[in-house]
């Protein structure tokens, strides 16, 4: 485990060094009509996850080469709407007004689970772990709890002992995918404390308002201020507290059960939301993060979450669609089974709406007018 | 055949400098057209309120950037209010005390300090700075001085107001200093002998050539100003991020720098919130404008009074 950062880092450097050779051979050596390159952008919270699947993807299939640069879900969107990508990365699905301005020729669908993990820096709690519920959380947040051994945190964690010190709740100062993520579970889980308005990918709340939290910019610049804040609680994504080795805390889920993140929690996350989407991936996803934050099955970690694929049913350019085609067949077939620790793989009814949309991408004539 | 020459040299110059002057000039009409619809739709109170509130829907949107215009000012201030004396007394540190071979080394080394990137001086304000100012700075301030507003909430975290001062005081300080000690030490060696003739002792003779480069000292906290208001990165990872409005310097902020470097990412999301960063952006131009403005005044009209 240790040094697992710097490896990423490392292997991260490398890839993007692979993709770079990999795209200047395509652009200037090998004959353009012999490799076809397909372009993506967006989510950053994917991107190593996808890196990762691109260097094994590669040398297997010679003619395609698949480029993803980490710009953010907004950017990504914008670069993919304009023509300059493929495809995009995005952590929410298209709004409604997005969805229906390009009905009938823009698909998306889930294909990766990760999670948001509640983490702490309690001194003197050892290696116990912290039991939280989505109310206590948002009255954190709200202002309502100030001090670690308020009544109701108490009542959760009997055998703990928990100083009379101010909590520290640490936000993420920029836009974010995973505040938007947090927000809304706290709104799921307590809405009578979270109101509607805070539910946001800005931080609107108190915390962040009022001036008694502290933000943080990007999940390290949050992770760092927990790590050198002594009473701090704060949110990351799953695999940068796995990362950073942060204690993270057990969640009370919508069925009363607390837990950690695991696998197996997201996929029961996954496994529940999966019914309440639509069966196509033409279809209208902008609400599917309601059903998979705090979804309401026994074993769901609850705040769990998915990021999107988005992309067009029909390109100018077959050679493209094809492609596509087939890095997410690959991806279902052998992609879920190399997945990297803060992920999880997608559940079969979200891999069957993945493998359709390589099947209308594989159909001659595509499914609508063209893109 | 002289003049003629004169003429070539000179326009083969003119290209180099209009294009500064162009750019300047772009730059400041694109902030200008970028920024008026956010002045249109909210006026004064843009400048004056202090909520930041970016949404989807564009009737709900707002946007104010009070508290990021306070934490500029305040730790600006701080700042420059600290290296500007500190570098006059290094600067007669340096001139009159060290030993010559020390005095470059020393130089040398601030000079480093100067060139370093800021986004290393950012990674150690955050990891180190900051705790240890919450510890040993911030906690006995609150506990012996809390009475004073500026003092009165509790520290409970490093990342706050006092933190970005304190690394920007560290920021401008090597660039403050080899301003004064550059012009404390041209000082003709003639007035140098005069002050001492008259039998004046290091303390006088100090003072006197301190109070001799006045301009170079408004220089330099004129440029310590403009640098500490626009750093970014650095202040970014310590001042804590929240976009409330508080006396009290143990409490978090936001810089008009350092919320444009938090928001710019996703500004496109939210109507207006470009418009409004580009907002910002001009008013720290303008900020910087007009206090350019007041040195040269001050210049000004101290080289006048010399002159008379």
């Amino acid at each position: 485990m240790v040094g697992c950062g710097f490896r990423a880092f490392t292997a991260l450097l490398i890839m993007s060094a692979v993709t770079l050779s990999a795209l200047a051979l395509a652009g200037y050596v090998t004959p353009a009509s012999s490799v076809v390159l397909v372009r993506g952008a967006g989510a950053t919270f994917p991107l190593p996850q996808i890196l990762d699947w691109i260097r094994l993807f590669t040398p297997t299939h010679p003619g395609i080469v698949v480029s993803y640069l980490g710009i953010g879900s907004g950017a990504g969107q914008a670069a993919f709407f304009e023509g300059t990508t493929n495809f995009c990365g995005s952590d929410p699905p298209l709004t409604h007004k997005a969805w229906l301005k390009h009905h009938g020729r823009v698909m998306q669908t889930p294909y990766l689970l990760g999670a948001v993990v509640i983490t702490y820096n309690l001194p003197g709690l050892g290696n116990a772990t912290l039991r939280l519920t989505g109310k206590v959380i948002a009255m954190i947040y709200a202002g309502k709890i100030r001090y670690w051994d308020n009544p109701l945190i108490k009542e959760l964690n009997p055998g703990l002992k928990l100083p009379h010190k101010e909590i520290v709740p640490v936000y993420r100062a920029d836009a974010s995918g995973t505040q938007y993520i947090f927000t809304l579970f706290l709104r799921k889980s307590a809405p009578s404390v979270w109101r509607a308005s805070w539910v946001s990918k800005v931080a609107k709340f108190p915390a962040a308002t009022q001036g008694f939290g502290r933000g943080g910019k990007g999940n390290p610049g949050v992770a760092e201020v927990i790590l050198h804040t002594p009473y701090s609680i704060g949110f990351v994504e799953w695999g940068y507290a796995i990362e950073k080795r942060m204690p993270v805390a057990a969640i009370q889920n919508a069925a009363g059960k607390f837990l950690k993140p695991s696998v197996e929690g997201l996929e029961a996350a996954a496994a529940e939301a999966v019914k309440h989407l639509p069966k196509t991936p033409l279809g209208d996803f902008s609400r599917d993060l309601n059903y998979i934050v705090y979804a309401n099955a026994p074993n769901a970690y609850p705040i769990a979450c998915w990021t999107h694929l988005i992309l067009w049913t029909h390109y100018k350019n077959p050679a493209e669609a094809r492609a596509l085609a087939t890095f997410l067949k690959w991806i279902v077939r052998v992609g879920y089974h190399h997945i990297l620790p803060g992920y999880a793989p997608a559940p079969q009814g979200v891999r069957e709406l993945v493998l359709k949309a390589a099947q209308i991408l594989e159909s001659e004539d595509g499914a609508g007018a063209g893109g | 055949m002289g003049r003629g020459r004169d003429k070539v040299f000179f326009l083969t110059l003119l290209p180099f400098a209009a294009a500064v002057v162009a750019a300047l000039a772009l730059l400041a009409a694109v902030f200008v057209r970028e920024s008026l619809p956010i002045f249109l739709r909210e006026g004064a109170s843009f400048i004056t309120s202090a909520t930041w509130s970016p949404s989807t829907n564009p009737a709900k949107a707002f946007y104010g950037i009070l508290p990021a215009i306070y934490g500029t000012l305040v730790t600006s201030a701080i700042a420059v209010g600290i290296a500007v004396p500190a570098s006059a007394c290094m600067a007669v540190f340096v001139n009159e005390v060290l030993p010559r071979g020390v005095r470059e080394a020393f130089s040398s080394v601030v000079d480093v300090m100067a060139g370093m990137p800021t986004v290393v001086y950012g990674l150690w304000a955050l990891n180190y700075l900051a705790p240890a100012l919450q510890k040993f700075v911030m906690g006995p301030l609150h506990t012996y001085l809390g009475f004073i507003p500026l003092f009165a909430c509790t520290p409970v975290s490093g990342y706050s107001l006092l933190s970005a001062a304190a690394i920007l005081t560290v920021m401008v300080t090597p660039y403050t200093f080899a301003i004064v000690k550059e012009a404390y030490s041209s000082i003709p060696l003639k007035y140098r002998e005069a002050i001492l003739s008259i039998g004046a002792g290091r303390f006088e003779t100090a003072s006197t050539m301190l109070g001799m480069i006045k301009p170079a000292v408004v220089g330099a906290a004129l440029l310590g100003v403009g640098r500490a208001a626009s750093e970014t990165v650095a202040v970014t990872l310590v001042i804590g991020n929240s976009p409330s409005l508080s006396p009290c310097l143990f409490s978090p902020g936001y810089t008009v720098s350092s919320l444009i470097a938090t928001q710019y990412g996703e500004s496109f999301l939210y109507p207006y919130m470009l418009n409004a960063l580009y907002a910002a952006g001009l008013i720290l131009l303008c900020l910087g404008l007009g206090l350019s403005g007041v040195g040269t005044l001050m210049m000004r009209r101290w080289r006048g009074l010399r002159n008379a």
